[in-house]
Formats: C-alpha cells, structure tokens, sequence
C-alpha cells in the first residue's frame, strides 16, 4: 500500500514570522496540533502545539512576542507520496516520531501521514511507531 | 493480560496551584505529554496535558506565569481499575475516542494506561483505539 492512500491531505500552514500566540489560536480554532511553517511556497518548518509548550510557555517566554521561526523545527523528516506505508513506518522509527510531512517529488508538501492514519492501514505498522516513539502520551 | 500488568507506574504529577509555566516545564523534563493533578491528600482531580498549557491557554489569553492548573485541567478523567481485563480498558478507551487512561487501585491514582503501553502487549488492541481515537493531526 503507498502513502497516498492513506496520508491525510489537510496541510495548514502558518508564516516564520507569525507569533506563536497567532499559531496557538489557530491550532485551536482548527483542532489541528501541528502547522507547517511556509516562505512563499517554500516549506521551511513544522510547528506543533507541543513545541509552543516546551519552548516557550517552560522556557517563560511571551507567546505574544516569540515568533514561529525561532521556535519551529527546521528539519522536517519527510516521505514520498508514492513510497509504501512500510517504508513510511521505517523513517518514524528511526526517527522516533510518530508524523510525517509526506512531499511529492519537487519538494512540494502533499500532506501528512500520522501514526493513526497508519493504524487505519495496519495496527501492526501503528504499534510499530509507538513503540519506537520517545515521547510518552 | 490485566492493565496492572503493562501500565505506567512512574507517574510525575502537579498540584492544582502549580503555575502553567512549571507544569510546561516539568513536561518537558519528563518527556510527557500530560500529567496527573493530584491534592496534597493524593485525591485525583483532573487531567493536563501539553496542548491544554499551550494551545488552549494562550488562545484563551490565560498568563503562563499566573494561571494556575486547575482552571485549564481537564476535570472529567476517565478512569480504568488496575485489575481490570486489558480488552476491556481498550474497549473504554476506544468508546471515548481517547488514548490514555488513569488506573484506579484502591480509590487512589496507581498510573496510567496509554495507547502506548498497549502497543507492547497487543498491536490490535492499540491499532482499534488509534483508529477510534479524536484525531489531533
């Protein structure tokens, strides 16, 4: 089975030089925990609602004043859209993670493909990632 | 299998009146995406999680460095018996659209149980609650 098949196609974006309070209210309008971070069409970053936490509510900085680009992650781990879900599972286990931004072959982002898409597709390759996964939820 | 058999029980835990900006902090130490909030009698009253501290407090304009736990907690936890059937704890977790519970042993807080830990001991348990869990993408 390939990525595409399964990956989640809604990409919601913010901007490096949005703040994080503005990243915040649109995590929460849009239930969403995660935003890519976009120059123009260029994907430059991944923001998630747990990267607001840590860097900067823990660290007492102001959300209002922090913008996007100094907190993002830069380096995105990414699959192709057209490479198989066992191959998508192999990068988040060796990444430890449990989502990826799925781009197409021009670096373009298509979408995501997160560890309950995968359970959609095989409880096998799901359990796989959790297991690898560092973070515990 | 019985969830006493493969729950966390190392739990961090804050009190009601830990401020947003430690409670972030100590989830970042640990490596967690929640924790417990318990009073100093050990009485369980509510659930915090790191898109709670983030998303939902800065959205709602709440001060990081003043805002206590428990008026951004989750009050209604969901809560599993530390002798009960692991089918039966996936079962409830699956019926509430959520990944972690909090184990109960004699009224008081023993750990928790979360899709995580069911990854270890049984991938189709894990994979159903995934695939019925409220997607945060």
């Amino acid at each position: 089975m390939k990525v595409s098949e399964i990956m989640n196609s809604k990409v919601m974006s913010t901007t490096p030089l949005a703040t994080t309070k503005e990243a915040a209210r649109q995590m929460h309008d849009i239930h969403v925990g995660c935003l890519t971070v976009m120059d123009g069409d260029q994907l430059v970053g991944i923001l998630t609602d747990r990267d607001i936490c840590c860097k900067v509510t823990a660290k007492g900085r102001d959300a209002g004043w922090t913008k996007v680009h100094e907190i993002m992650t830069r380096e995105v781990t990414t699959c192709f859209a057209d490479q198989t879900i066992e191959e998508a599972t192999d990068i988040m286990m060796k990444a430890h993670i449990r989502r990826l931004a799925v781009v197409d072959r021009n670096n373009k982002i298509n979408g995501f493909l997160s560890v309950d898409d995968l359970a959609r597709a095989s409880h096998q390759l799901a359990s796989h990632v959790l297991e690898s996964s560092t973070t515990y939820h | 299998m019985k969830v006493r058999d493969i729950m966390t029980t190392r739990v961090e835990s804050v009190k009601p009146t830990t401020v947003l900006r430690h409670a972030a902090r100590r989830m970042s130490e640990f490596n967690v995406g929640s924790m417990p909030v318990v009073d100093d009698n050990g009485k369980l009253l509510g659930i915090i999680t790191d898109r709670d501290i983030s998303v939902y407090a800065i959205a709602m304009g709440h001060d990081p460095q003043s805002t206590e736990v428990q008026k951004v907690m989750t009050k209604d936890v969901i809560t599993c018996i530390a002798d009960m059937d692991l089918a039966d704890a996936a079962a409830l977790m699956k019926n509430k659209h959520i990944r972690r519970l909090a184990v109960m042993d004699n009224d008081l807080l023993a750990g928790f149980l979360s899709v995580d830990d069911l990854a270890r001991a049984s991938y189709d348990l894990a994979g159903a609650v995934l695939e019925a869990a409220t997607p945060i993408h």
